[in-house]
């Protein structure tokens, strides 16, 4: 049995603004003369995340299978096609396995997922779009 | 895993071919850090985790302070600096003004109102209480008397500012006699900012969207390519159904069901409010079919617009000025379902655009509103597509 919990990455497909910078700063000039009052917080709550054990890195890709997920969205499965022609050029003794998740792009494709953790190394799952 | 290591490159993805693939992601760079995409997609799956990646364990969030102190001028900048508003100024939501609009309602403040996220399930799930609601109503220049329209559209958890790269807009529809107890406008100008009403309860959900529900954040929550001028403030239309030829909105939405669900038998008068998710409204005179003259067959030319449209995502949605929606009537249309029938073939589904998104579509998805004056023959048109009805009343 490989590593339960397989090596993942995300591709953000064309998200820019994932990475975005935000908000802007601007100068406060308070009046002196006003008073000071209190205001509420407007902000609601966020759910609980639990971090999970990341899977450690791979120390090499040599000898590994590393599935390509496509979760569905046009044009994925073309993208997949060229990244994982470039891995076998590249790496020619990883095993690549291309698949489509059933999942879509927020769903779970439990047995898909169950696979990568049972037969591969890592995973590289594009979200679209 | 929050820390999920994450590789960007230059979209969009789809519409390209495999050679256009391969030379602009493939061959390309990272156009935040210029590095080759294909290199540090292998630093991802090789390089070790840092210790910030290792931990486990429930993640510490910070949605600061429960309160503020400051001068009214320091709180406003302190505000826009944060992103609690819409950029523009906003009331200073002080504990007085909040208890205020909190007596508007007999809900515990308490009380979880609603969840929402920024769409599509992407993103997280926030959740808010009728305070949070009320803290933003503040926020909007709401009065207390709307409190009751905007906790119905905030328990439905859809945010007024989805987070897709398409640019979305929120709109809804307020029918009832509440439109005349709180003065909704819906006369001249009734879908835009021209009442303190409408005006404020469109604001007050934005800014419960951009607050309690963390969405519209650039960056983060928010990827419109071209964005939407109608978020700025959420469509609120407020039917005129004094002047319509037709049943309210509201009942026959409830005689279909709200959203797949069952039918609810809203009666005329009765205080519901319908949500709608979409590209947003446009004026009618944008299509060449919209024709003056003799031959103004209205329902045919909504028919025409209609078969112009893209299937997908939303389908059509009709705000008819009572001229036009009197026009349609005497055409022969005494009733929405028989203009329906007329317009979509019946119910037939439209053919699937080539090369297009076709797991979106819609099919015949045809709604119609009115609202506004009487003064011309103006009507507005475009994709929206009415989601949760919800009675207001349950909410006083």
């Amino acid at each position: 049995m490989k590593l339960r919990g397989a090596v993942i990455v995300f591709l953000c497909l064309g998200l820019t603004s994932c990475l975005a910078a935000t908000g802007s700063q601007v100068n406060a000039e308070p009046a002196v003369s006003e008073g000071k009052i209190t205001v509420f917080n407007p902000m609601g709550t966020p759910p609980p995340i639990q971090a999970k054990q990341m899977a450690p890195r791979l120390d090499t890709l040599e000898g590994k299978t590393i599935y390509f997920v496509n979760t569905g969205y046009i044009g994925t499965d073309r993208l997949m096609d060229v990244m994982s022609d470039w891995f076998k050029a590249n790496y020619p003794k990883t095993n690549v396995v291309i698949k489509r998740s059933s999942g879509g792009m927020t769903g779970v494709d439990k047995a898909l997922w169950e696979e990568i953790g049972e037969k591969g190394d890592a995973a590289i799952i594009g979200l679209g779009h | 895993m929050p820390g999920i290591r994450v590789q960007y490159f230059r979209g969009p993805v789809w519409a390209k071919t495999r050679e256009q693939l391969k030379k602009q992601i493939v061959e390309g760079n990272n156009p935040i850090t210029g590095r080759p995409v294909m290199q540090e997609l292998v630093e991802n799956l090789t390089k070790p985790l840092t210790a910030e990646e290792m931990k486990t364990g429930e993640l510490q969030r910070d949605t600061g302070p429960a309160t503020y102190t400051g001068t009214a001028a320091e709180l406003q900048e302190l505000f826009l600096e944060k992103r609690y508003t819409d950029f523009l100024p906003i009331i200073l939501p002080t504990e007085e003004r909040v208890n205020e609009m909190l007596k508007a309602t007999s809900h515990d403040p308490d009380e979880q109102l609603g969840s929402m996220n920024p769409g599509s399930e992407a993103g997280e799930t926030w959740t808010y209480t009728v305070k949070t609601a009320a803290i933003n109503a503040v926020m909007a220049g709401a009065k207390p008397e709307y409190f009751p329209v905007i906790l119905a559209i905030g328990s439905a958890g859809m945010t007024a500012v989805n987070v897709s790269d398409n640019g979305f807009t929120a709109g809804a529809v307020i029918n009832g006699n509440i439109r005349d107890e709180i003065g909704l406008n819906y006369d001249v100008g009734a879908v835009g900012p021209y009442a303190h009403a409408n005006t404020t309860i469109g604001r007050a959900w934005g800014l419960l969207s951009i607050n309690g529900g963390n969405c519209g954040k650039v960056g983060t929550t928010y990827m419109g390519t071209v964005g939407n001028p109608m978020n700025a403030i959420s469509i609120i239309i407020a039917e005129n159904e004094e002047n319509s030829p037709w049943e309210p909105f509201s009942v026959r939405r409830g005689r279909v069901g709200s959203f797949g669900g069952p039918p609810a038998n809203y009666e005329k008068g009765e205080n519901v409010v319908t949500l709608l998710n979409g590209w947003g409204i446009l004026s009618a005179a944008n299509w060449k079919v919209n024709r003056w003259g003799p031959d103004m067959d209205y329902p045919q030319i909504i028919k025409d617009i209609y078969d112009q449209q893209s299937p997908g995502l939303f389908g059509t949605f009709v705000v008819l000025s009572p001229p036009i929606a009197d026009f349609v009537r005497d055409a022969g249309y005494d009733t929405v379902e028989k203009l329906t029938q007329f317009v979509t073939d019946a119910g037939a589904a439209k053919p699937t655009p080539k090369g297009g998104p076709g797991f979106f579509r819609m099919g015949n998805n045809f709604h119609v509103v009115v609202t506004g004056a009487s003064n011309n023959n103006y009507w507005m048109i475009g994709g929206m597509m009415p989601s949760r009805s919800i009675r207001i009343d349950d909410w006083r």
